[in-house]
């Protein structure tokens, strides 16, 4: 049985509907109208010991919903769902020991006491032995350079101190499941960088299984290999990364920097059949497809008719698939199969 | 021992806090002085008027009275009920929730944490006010003493068990200050805080008797002036016991309920 085993898991919420101002008050006051909403609508996940998942999906997606569920804070309104061979809503206790737990927005460190003193609370709370407590508190201060900062309250602290806190935090107990819900919001490129290396080694060198919620997909390129896509409570894409990329992030553009404009566009386009070519003055794109032809082939094609000072190539970039699967301009089919042809849908 | 080390950490952690908040803590005290003072002078204007004993209580007696009120009103302050309710609201209590703790049992060790220290500051407030206002009755007998430390003990764990209820109802709604200024209310009538309960009309006294207030105020100030023959005392403080059981238990049960039924906030 994986670790994570959920079946039609399902959150439904009752918001209540308010019309606007005063006269919207009162009458809320007295007839209370509320609206189901399905945060997250009947989702299959499995997921493996060791693996690491990022969870994507737009805003209000049901990402929140669905880590808040599978790490007990919210009891789920139906399916089933089975983490570590234990319930978490019933076993909620049992389930914390397992893992930990970080949310972007949000400090588990206590607010108003040193930060090294919410990590001796953390001892006591999860029962940690004194001997691994300290093996633990001294690699991660080293790793996350806590040491500036390990006496002044949480409260006083930087954003980006108190998102490496946490995660030691998150950590001292040595969980076997990590949940992280954006875990580089708002961080600066130096400190991101050095949070995902961090989270990164845990993969790497404790096995720890990860599962990462973020809208910063440079999250997910250094540490999943899989990406779950969520989008209105329903998971529409579930696979490997490299694959998606293989499959739907096909294309590449060579840019060309040349000396003195074509003579002839024509004779470059045939030259290039099936890629699309455009030009701006001095400037000549080719898009390509990578596993049709090389960048070599495209360079030695508009090299032998055209005198070229410079180019550099884009690579395909997780981030415009993305974009286009929440913009709902590409449907992903799933990716196991070799064969399927990405369906672009023009908007 | 080691599985309850934690909530002792915890209860150390909220005393520190409460050194934290010092300023928060002085003008809370300041607010609890000025109205002991205000309560001496006026029950010290009625005593005037009636030299002998009103109610069975002495002036002295009443003094103490009084300022055993104060010294269980002191303890466990506002700070307590408003945090975990904030909590609640804000959404925080997800956190709670993600460790391997009991959250009524680590709200307990959070609200208990400070009161060893409320209890010795008032203790020593309520030592200088005595003495300003020529001193106190003292129990007769050392056990009324003992007794008293217990049936305090009793009326801080009713207080407890009423504030995590009250807290309880934010995860409902949203006019949780309301419902606490209700609280406060309500407690210091039938709790005996402002008036002796002796005092009170027969029927305003029969509703008295079966709310859980008057075991956080009336039925220990009794036992520390020995007021009550043996066999009510040990019935007083039974209905006491039986009342911080059923508040913790319900307190359980509401939790449970708000935990199945209603959403943690926020993204
Ligand atoms: N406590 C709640 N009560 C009512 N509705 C809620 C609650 N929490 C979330 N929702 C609703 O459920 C949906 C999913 O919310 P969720 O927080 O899981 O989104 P998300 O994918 O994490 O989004 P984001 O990227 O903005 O963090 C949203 O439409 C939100 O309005
Ligand atoms: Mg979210």
């Amino acid at each position: 049985m994986a670790l994570i085993e959920a079946h039609g898991l399902t959150k439904k919420f009752r918001q209540a509907v308010k019309e606007p101002g005063l006269i919207g008050s009162l009458k809320h006051f007295f007839t209370r109208q509320y609206r189901d909403r399905l945060a997250v609508d009947h989702i299959d996940l499995s997921v493996e010991a060791g693996e690491s998942v990022a969870y994507l999906g737009p805003n209000g997606a049901g990402k929140s919903t669905t880590i808040k569920m599978l790490t007990g804070i919210l009891v789920p309104t139906s399916g089933s769902l089975v983490v570590n061979g234990l319930v978490p809503y019933e076993k909620r206790q049992q389930n914390a020991r397992n893992i930990g737990v970080v949310f972007g927005q949000r400090t588990q460190l206590w607010w108003d006491i040193p930060v090294i003193e919410s990590f001796n609370l953390a001892r006591d709370m999860y029962e940690i032995p004194v001997k691994r407590y300290k093996e633990n508190l001294a690699q991660f201060t080293e790793i996350l350079g806590l040491d500036e900062f390990m006496n002044v309250p949480a409260g006083k602290i930087s954003l980006g101190q108190r998102m490496r806190a946490d995660l030691c935090m998150a950590l001292l107990h040595d969980p076997k499941t990590l949940y992280l819900d954006e875990p580089t919001i708002g961080l600066d490129i130096a400190v991101k960088d050095s949070i995902r290396r961090f989270i990164r080694s845990l993969v790497v060198e404790r096995g720890t299984t990860v599962m990462l919620t973020t809208h910063d997909l440079g999250d997910i390129e250094d540490i999943c290999k899989r990406i779950v896509i969520i989008d209105n409570g329903k998971i529409i894409h579930d696979g490997d990364l490299a694959k998606l990329k293989d499959t739907y992030a096909r294309d590449r553009v060579i840019h060309f920097q040349l000396a003195r404009p074509p003579e002839s566009m024509a004779a470059i386009c045939a030259a290039l059949p099936a890629c699309e070519t455009t030009t701006d003055g001095l400037r000549l794109s080719v898009r390509f497809d990578r596993f049709r032809l090389t960048a070599g082939e495209i360079a030695a094609a508009v090299m032998s008719r055209v005198e070229v000072i410079d180019f550099r190539i884009d690579e395909p970039e997780v981030e415009d698939l993305i974009r286009k699967v929440y913009l709902g301009q590409l449907s992903l089919e799933s990716t196991d199969s070799d064969t399927a042809a990405p369906s672009l849908v023009e908007a | 021992m080691g599985r309850y080390r934690k909530y002792a950490s915890i209860a150390r952690t909220s005393l520190e806090i409460t050194f934290v908040y010092r300023a928060g803590f002085v003008l809370n005290m300041l607010g609890t002085i000025f109205y002991v003072v205000a309560m001496f002078y006026l029950w010290q204007t009625i005593f005037l008027g009636s030299p002998n004993a009103l109610g069975g209580f002495t002036w002295p007696e009443m003094k103490a009275y009084l300022l055993v009120s104060f010294l269980l009103n002191s303890l466990m302050t506002w700070f307590a009920e408003w945090n975990m309710s904030m909590d609640i609201k804000e959404g925080r209590v997800a956190t709670d929730l993600a460790r391997p703790m009991d959250f009524q049992a680590s709200r307990m060790a959070t609200a208990f944490g400070p009161v060893p220290f409320e209890f010795s500051s008032a203790l020593v407030v309520g030592a200088i006010v005595a003495t300003v206002f020529g001193g106190i009755a003292l129990p007769a007998d050392p056990l009324h003493l003992v007794v008293f430390l217990f049936s305090a003990f009793l009326a801080t764990l009713i207080k407890f068990g009423l504030v995590y209820c009250v807290s309880m109802t934010a995860f409902w709604t949203t006019g949780i200050d309301g419902i606490m200024v209700g609280r406060v209310a309500i407690q210091n009538i039938f709790s005996g805080a402002l008036i002796p309960l002796v005092f009170f009309p027969d029927w305003l006294r029969a509703i008295a008797a079966v709310l859980p207030f008057q075991g956080m105020i009336s039925t220990p100030a009794l036992t520390y002036l020995g007021k009550m023959d043996g066999p009510t005392t040990a019935l007083m403080i039974c209905i006491q016991a039986v009342w911080a059981v059923g508040l913790i238990l319900l307190g359980r049960l509401v939790w449970r309920g708000a935990v199945r039924a209603v959403t943690i906030n926020g993204g």
